[in-house]
């Protein structure tokens, strides 16, 4: 039986990853009012793109098979770009799976079956590069951190430590950024009321993209995150993500920032209070909690009740 | 005679909805100065009009010029970047962000962080009750603060054109007065306005000209002294 304290530590890293996944999904759904499905695929784009980056090289199953970078970047610098491919990929997926839609006023529920599609088109092209093995980040990637510390009787992974880090980080700038600054609250306008803001001057095309761009950079940095603590299952591992991302996102409230953060962590908690012996039952756990307190708040915990949208 | 092409022409313009003809061939000139009123009853095509000038809605015939540069291919923002403040019917402020942030974002094309200070400072002191509630969240505001607001936004672009949908409706008599004061306050200044409203007695108090829309036509246009004797606007819109 793991301490209270190992399951706070597991949960709340674990928690923080699911959090940051979920606010890519809250970025694009607070500005355009749909879901993008592509985000589960992106968030694998960014494990192997990470992997390639720290030196890893290309299974024997895949059409790159052998195939490496010259050089093994140091992990923080290889996050960094994994995020940034995945932004400007996700760029494309907006350009090619929502753009021409939006631009004919088309149904929200389309979004969904392009989006989706352009998600399947990304974890095939992955499958055909690297085949369907998994991959495991070295486990030097770190460089000289310790693997595991010691506290009070628990086990804490530096990875664990890391992964806190950067999901507190970046969601701590990005929301200053969003609150404080002229863009933020600029996507935050075209978000409440796309009309009025084209009318003060906001091109609102413009800050889709942004959002998209955020978007992306999210999905490739929980990703990669992911990557190294637990290893890559395969092209398919974004998938589960994908799901579990849309619940914490429902969970938290729709297009909601703080709710978003609280329902990583609670999903995240749920999933580590599951005893080690059971962890197949992982997965159901926390869906089941989900759908427990969707029962009981449908609007999500922090929901706010619908607005008009672009 | 001096042929300063007008600030903005419309010329013939055409704006359907389907199979709705919301404008069919309007005809208007603004000239830099004026306070312009286009009045009409609901469904006449008011609002269609403004939409059509900052290109929210596309034109199906006509043209639109500013100050000779046609504005039909411009997008929205673009419309902003020249100098077109449309104030929308509504008021539509960002209800989830405060006070000075809306007026901030009504300066968002703009770079001078000191003029937009400066205009700032005029906004609250032409609404004051604006400056008492600065911090305040935009949707907290009463009807009437958040009409003052919306204008207030508009201005903070630094038209040149200042597009009003409205700004009457839903305020009490009092402060149909103090809006209507407070646009003609702008006028006297130099402000050039076109100003959409139903109440055609209090927008024919303050406006130089004005034209009166029916099913999307023009069906009257003339001075606002003109306008304001005629017997069938006076039946139709001034009650008696
Ligand atoms: N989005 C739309 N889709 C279809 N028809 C529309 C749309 N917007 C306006 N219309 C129609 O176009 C005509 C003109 O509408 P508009 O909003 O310009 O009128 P208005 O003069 O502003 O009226 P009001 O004083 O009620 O605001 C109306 O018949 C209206 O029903
Ligand atoms: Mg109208």
């Amino acid at each position: 039986m793991d301490t209270l304290l190992q399951i706070l530590v597991n949960g709340i890293s674990v928690g923080a990853v699911y959090a940051l996944f979920a606010l890519g999904y809250t970025l694009v759904f607070s500005v355009l009012g749909v879901i993008n499905f592509a985000h589960g695929a992106l968030f694998t784009l960014g494990a192997y793109l990470t992997y390639l980056g720290v030196g890893g090289a290309v299974g024997s199953n895949g059409a790159l098979a052998g195939w490496a970078l010259p050089l093994a970047l140091p992990f923080p610098v290889a996050l960094l770009l994994a995020g940034a491919g995945c932004a400007l990929a996700n760029l494309l997926v907006e350009a090619i799976a929502f753009r021409p839609l939006r631009r004919r006023g088309a149904e929200p529920l389309l979004y969904l079956i392009t989006s989706l599609g352009a998600g399947v088109v990304l974890v095939n092209l992955l499958q055909i590069a690297f085949g369907a093995e998994g991959y495991a980040l070295p486990a030097d990637a770190l460089g000289d951190l310790p693997p595991v510390l010691s506290l009070a009787g628990a086990r804490i992974r530096s990875v664990q430590l890391l992964l806190l880090l950067v999901c507190a980080v970046v969601m701590a700038v990005l929301t200053v950024w969003l609150e404080r600054s002229r863009g933020g609250r600029a996507l935050q306008a075209v978000s409440e009321d796309a009309v009025t803001a084209r009318l003060l001057g906001i091109d609102s095309d413009a800050m889709v993209r942004l959002s998209f761009a955020l978007s992306g950079l999210l999905a490739g940095l929980s990703g990669g995150l992911v990557g190294l603590s637990v290893s890559i299952a395969g092209p398919y591992f974004g998938i589960v993500y994908g799901l579990k991302g849309l619940g914490v996102l429902v969970l938290g409230g729709l297009g909601s920032v703080p709710g978003a953060l609280l329902g990583g962590l609670v999903v995240g908690l749920a999933e580590a209070a599951v005893p080690g012996d059971l962890s197949g039952l992982k997965d159901a756990v926390a869906f089941a909690f989900l759908f427990a307190i969707l029962l009981l708040r449908p609007q999500g915990l922090l929901g706010r009740p619908p607005i008009s949208k672009v | 005679m001096t042929a300063a092409p007008p600030l903005l022409q419309v010329q013939g313009l055409s704006v359907r909805y389907g199979s709705v003809l919301a404008l069919d061939g309007l005809d208007l000139e603004v000239h830099a100065g004026e306070l312009v009123a286009l009045l009409g009853s609901n469904g006449a095509g008011k609002s269609t009009t403004l939409r059509a000038i900052s290109r929210l809605v596309p034109a199906s015939a006509g043209g639109l010029f500013w100050g000779g540069r046609p504005l039909l291919p411009l997008r929205t923002e673009q419309t902003v970047k020249l100098g077109i403040s449309h104030c929308p019917e509504g008021r539509r402020v960002l209800a989830r962000q405060t006070v000075a942030v809306n007026l901030e974002l009504g300066a968002w094309l703009r770079h001078d962080r000191a003029g937009v200070n400066d205009d700032l400072e005029r906004c609250y002191s032409l609404f004051p009750r604006l400056a008492e509630r600065r911090r305040q969240l935009a949707g907290n505001l009463s009807g009437g603060e958040q009409q003052m607001l919306a204008i207030a936004r508009s201005l903070m672009a630094r038209p040149t054109l200042l597009l009003l949908d409205e700004p009457s409706l839903g305020l009490a008599p009092r402060l149909v007065e103090e809006v209507m004061g407070t646009l003609a306050d702008l006028h006297r200044n130099g402000q050039t306005l076109l100003l959409v409203e139903q109440n055609a007695e209090a927008a024919l108090a303050i406006a130089d000209r004005g034209l009166v829309l029916e099913a999307g036509r023009v069906v009257l246009r003339g001075s606002a002294a003109e306008l304001r004797q005629n017997s069938g606007l006076r039946a139709s819109y001034l009650g008696g």
